[in-house]
């Protein structure tokens, strides 16, 4: 779906080198701030820059490409709208650029609770509103199938936030592919399937969160143990691996994220495993569980 | 296609109450002097008014606000940005502001003229329809011209600073009659309201020239948005 190879780009006075990516439907995240060459990454994909060397196939064409074009939305920090039209004259007009049948403008604001701005002019709406419609056209348009967002959660409107990462999840499970610039760990690991953490330029790690498995219920839990290096990290997931209890398990970095039933079962089921493999560990955290895990089917590289 | 991205632009320039103020003050002081020109019975007073006020002064600053106007205030790379993000062309997003823009002060510029030709009528000034007619013309063409000219100068400076130089550039090198002046505008127009042409040029040769520079521009302006 996106695919970056090679890349080298530079905009002053932020630089990327020698990235090569490959995503495809899903939710991704890209750890890292502006300064790190993030929003030109976003930018490359979107056509909106071009790279020096290497290239950027987005859906199957040259990221700029015409009909590419329309079939990709940015959500930029400080998003552009057309500040002469309302809201809802705005809904209209990018349907028909993107050529979208016209929809009720209200119908689409409303999947992130914001259909209360359809009558007001664009520029009287405040950066978090405007943050706001512009993911509300980006996420319901019928065209769109590459969806870049930047910090999902920084200055976005708090009737959006609570819609928000359902929204983009869906997005990301109905075959397209969500890209997600943002600063914060935290916010990567509650919105996105994997990350790619850059920095000054270049991808310097990735991680795969744990997938889905199955059978897993609502009531499932997650757990991540921080292992002081990679050797605890593989001895812990190898000892995990043969606890009954625990359904799914992944190493990411010095980290462990294991799953199981429920938490209490899981705690104690990682507790044994830490034992038996005789390593110590940092931090052990019981994070939320995703909504995709309990529903989707499973991926190969984390089911047991 | 052409008719959703013009919308943006149409919609800058009638939803804007300062660009009305703006180009309503600008078109009341070409009439105005008309006015007072008729009531000094100057035999010359259509020739007079549009040679010296309209088309040195009025036509230009009422191409620029509406140009301002089409533009948002902005650059050019500025004001198609919204429409960009939504997957348009930028040179089919230019060239369709740039459409509006000069359609625009086409119409203004050939009522304002036409207005002042009527009002301003003196004694030794040809028959009035007919006067009125070309000064229509002269001004549908010399508003174009400038709305062009300015578009051009709107892709330079964050905010589009560049129509400012723009206009100050018209005003120098248009106030002479040596080669400096073939470039601009306004001695091409003052030439066809019936003021001294450049390098003696007729006023067909103007009239040409105006209609090249125009589009000399606004190619311009769109082919930036390419690169």
């Amino acid at each position: 779906m996106i695919v970056l190879d090679g890349v080298a780009a530079r905009r002053r006075p932020l630089a990327l080198s020698s990235v090569s990516l490959s995503w495809g439907p899903g939710v991704h995240a890209v750890l890292g701030g502006r300064e790190d060459g993030g929003g030109l990454l976003l930018a490359l994909v979107a056509g909106a820059a071009r790279p020096r060397s290497g290239s950027v196939t987005v859906l199957g064409g040259a990221a700029g490409d015409p009909d590419v074009r329309t079939r990709v939305s940015i959500v930029p920090l400080d998003p552009a709208l057309p500040e002469a039209l309302r809201v809802d004259e705005t809904m209209v007009l990018a349907a028909t650029i993107r050529g979208e049948p016209a929809r009720d403008p209200a119908e689409r604001l409303r999947v992130l609770g914001i259909e209360a701005l359809a009558a007001r002019p664009v520029r009287s709406l405040s950066l978090p509103e405007a943050r706001a419609v512009a993911l509300a056209e980006g996420a319901t348009s019928s065209r769109v199938r590459v969806l870049l967002v930047e910090e999902p959660f920084v200055s976005m409107d708090p009737r959006a936030l609570a819609l928000l990462g359902e929204r983009l999840r869906a997005r990301g499970a109905d075959g397209s592919a969500v890209i997600v610039l943002t600063a914060s760990s935290r916010d990567a690991g509650e919105l996105t399937d994997d990350q790619v953490l850059l920095r000054r330029g270049a991808i310097v790690a990735r991680a795969t969160s744990v997938g889905p498995l199955p059978g897993a219920s609502p009531g499932a839990a997650r757990l991540r143990v921080a292992a002081h290096d990679g050797h605890a990290a593989r001895a812990l997931v190898a000892a995990l691996a043969s606890e009954e209890d625990v359904e799914g398990v992944a190493l990411e970095g010095t980290s462990v994220v294991a799953r199981g039933r429920d938490a209490v079962t899981l705690a104690r089921s990682v507790g044994k495993a830490i034992v038996e493999a005789s390593v110590d560990v940092a931090e052990m955290r019981c994070e939320p569980l995703r909504d995709h895990e309990a529903r989707d089917a499973p991926g190969p590289e984390a089911s047991k | 296609m052409i008719a959703a991205l013009a919308r943006l632009p149409v919609a800058r320039m009638v939803r804007s109450r300062r660009a009305w103020i703006a180009a309503g003050a600008w078109s009341a002081l070409g009439v105005t002097m008309a006015v007072v020109m008729r009531r000094r019975g100057a035999p010359h007073g259509a020739d007079d008014v549009l040679v010296e006020a309209c088309g040195a002064l009025v036509l230009p600053l009422l191409a620029y606000t509406l140009v301002g106007a089409a533009l948002g205030a902005r650059s050019m790379a500025g004001s198609t940005s919204a429409l960009a993000s939504f997957g348009a062309s930028r040179a089919r997003a230019a060239a369709v502001t740039v459409g509006v823009a000069t359609a625009a002060s086409a119409l203004a510029g050939a009522l304002l003229a036409a207005t002042v030709a009527l009002v301003a009528h003196g004694t030794a000034d040809p028959p009035i329809a007919r006067d009125a007619l070309v000064s229509g013309y002269v001004g549908a063409l010399g508003g174009a011209a400038y709305a062009c000219w300015f578009s051009l100068g709107a892709w330079f400076g964050r905010r589009g600073g560049g129509r400012l130089v723009a206009l100050l550039v018209d005003w120098v090198l248009g106030a002479g009659g040596g080669i400096g002046a073939l470039l601009a505008p306004r001695a091409h127009l003052r030439s066809l309201l019936g003021g001294a042409p450049p390098m003696d040029l007729s006023q067909r040769a103007s009239a040409v020239a105006l209609a090249i520079l125009a589009l000399a521009c606004a190619l311009g302006a769109v082919s930036r948005a390419r690169a």
